[in-house]
């Protein structure tokens, strides 16, 4: 467990030692803000008709967390599939191009703790890059404190759904950067991974019966949904932690099988 | 120390490595001879547990470096023929990172730090960030690396690559020094470094052994032609022996 903080925190000193984390958190930021704004500004454009045509039945309706934060964590679960690449494409292909792991395979540490720790560090980048857009709903609570304000506890559900989906897709670049040398090739393989747990869902509309299901529960983001609605769902949480289980040890049997070619 | 005997290593057709025995006692420097491509850091690399070997067995320390492995890890510092840095990080957290995995106690490890980085004169860049390193310092933080923890036993690939004159005599100076406490393998073309600081020899061309002795004991076995009147002629010096050994 030492041995796998100590890689962990390597990592960390990393990440903050090149531009990387940086600028992953800011590209996620400013989109996240543009997403925020334009679904703040909906719901703005919702009240005031509702409140012109005098129906208050409506205005009941309308919330926060059904009106923005719903949506907003379904925009924010599609950028992690752009921004997610990058933070794990260095993770385990850089060591094994400029012949670090040798350093890591010759001192007393195991196969595991170096996955281990590997993966302890990319969630701590995941976790930072989603507490830096606790600003939305820290926003709307300031704003609309008179109005019962923000549902707290289905925001930090649909938290943890982001979480886990993160955390699910990191665990799936790593294990991809434990299949080569090249940080570029790493990124560009684990995108088009995740993307197609994305746009696998569309196809769910074509298909019928069984084949719908099968392909409805394939898709990544009809799991987070469920989450942001302020639920959770036995299944939906199977299957974030059954890739992130899958992930890890695919990476770690990589791991083991790259000292034996 | 170090008993290896019958090791092997295959890469399906290519035999690397091809049944090398040798054992290395306590305190000794063996001296690891070879042309490029011989099979020296490939053995190296099997000693140290990088990568496991086709047959054969290694043994440090009484212990089975493919039984247990992190036992034996813990009494082995290694340099590798790259030195395995982390180009982002300052020489002082890479230190402090290697020192961790290593398993240098948490209170010890900024003594142990400057203490390996004192020995091997990086103490001047300690700050910097390695990637802006030239290759004679990045090989003495490689060195450092390899020396933290104090392990009884060290494995150092061509050390003096990238030196120039005067840092290759420090760190002659510095393996002779590390002698008697430390049992070392020691890799290198440079053949003034063998005769300088190695009890024993141990030279391999494609992947065979072909002299395994102490110095005077090749150097006796390899004089030169007897002259006309019967008297042994000049001693050869270890260039032409390695050089006459390997050609064939």
């Amino acid at each position: 467990m030492s041995n796998s903080i100590a890689i962990a925190k390597k990592e960390l000193n990393i990440y903050f030692a090149t531009p990387i984390a940086y600028v992953m958190f800011t590209l996620f930021v400013v989109i996240g803000s543009y997403f925020f704004l334009r679904l703040l500004g909906a719901y703005e454009a919702a009240s005031l008709q509702y409140m012109r045509f005098n129906a208050p039945e409506m205005m009941n309706r309308l919330n926060f967390q059904d009106a923005i934060f719903r949506n907003l964590f379904g925009n924010l679960g599609v950028i992690l599939i752009f921004i997610i690449p990058f933070l794990t494409m260095r993770l385990l292909a850089e060591e094994k191009r400029t012949k670090t792991m040798e350093l890591l395979y010759t001192t007393p540490v195991t196969p595991a703790q170096i996955v281990f720790g590997k993966y302890l560090a990319a969630v701590i980048i995941l976790t930072c890059t989603l507490a830096l857009t606790l600003t939305y709903p820290v926003l709307v609570q300031i704003v609309a404190k008179d109005q019962n304000g923000v549902e707290w506890r289905s925001v930090l559900l649909g938290y943890l759904g982001l979480f886990l989906m993160g955390a699910a897709y990191m665990a799936i670049g790593l294990f991809i950067s434990s299949l080569t040398e090249s940080q570029v090739v790493a990124a560009l393989i684990t995108f088009v991974t995740l993307l197609m747990t994305w746009i696998i869902g569309w196809s769910a509309q074509e298909a019928e019966g069984g084949m719908r299901e099968v392909v409805t529960y394939l898709s990544s983001v009809s799991h987070l949904d469920s989450f942001s609605r302020g639920t959770i769902d036995l299944k939906d949480l199977i299957y974030f932690v059954s890739i992130i289980v899958l992930g890890l040890f695919a990476t770690h049997r990589a791991v083991e099988a790259h000292r034996w070619s | 120390m170090i008993e290896v005997s019958h090791l092997v290593k295959s890469y399906r057709e290519l035999k690397a490595v091809q049944d090398i025995s040798f054992q290395v006692a306590t305190g000794e420097i063996l001296g690891f001879l070879g042309p490029n491509g011989a099979g020296k850091t490939t053995t190296m690399r099997m000693v140290t547990g990088a990568i496991p070997p086709t047959s054969g067995s290694i043994k440090v320390d009484g212990l089975d470096v493919f039984e247990a492995p992190l036992e034996v890890k813990r009494r082995i510092g290694y340099l590798p023929e790259t030195p395995p840095l982390y180009t982002d990080m300052t020489v002082r957290s890479y230190l402090r990172f290697v020192a961790e995995i290593k398993g240098v106690k948490s209170k010890a490890r900024d003594g142990e730090v400057d203490r390996v980085a004192g020995l091997t004169n990086c103490i001047q860049y300690i700050e910097r960030v390695i990637g802006n390193l030239s290759k004679g310092q990045r090989q003495r933080v490689g060195i450092a690396q390899a020396l933290l923890g104090d392990p009884p036993v060290l494995i150092l690939d061509e050390p003096t690559s990238g030196l120039d004159p005067a840092q290759q005599r420090e760190v002659r100076d510095l393996i002779k020094g590390l002698a008697g406490k430390h049992t070392i393998i020691l890799s290198t073309h440079i053949l003034s470094e063998v005769t300088a600081t190695c009890q024993k020899v141990l030279i391999v061309a494609s992947g065979k052994v072909v002299a395994y002795d102490t110095l005077e004991g090749l150097q006796k076995s390899h004089a030169g032609q007897m002259t006309a009147d019967g008297q042994p002629g000049p001693a050869l010096s270890l260039e032409e022996i390695f050089l006459k050994l390997t050609s064939a």
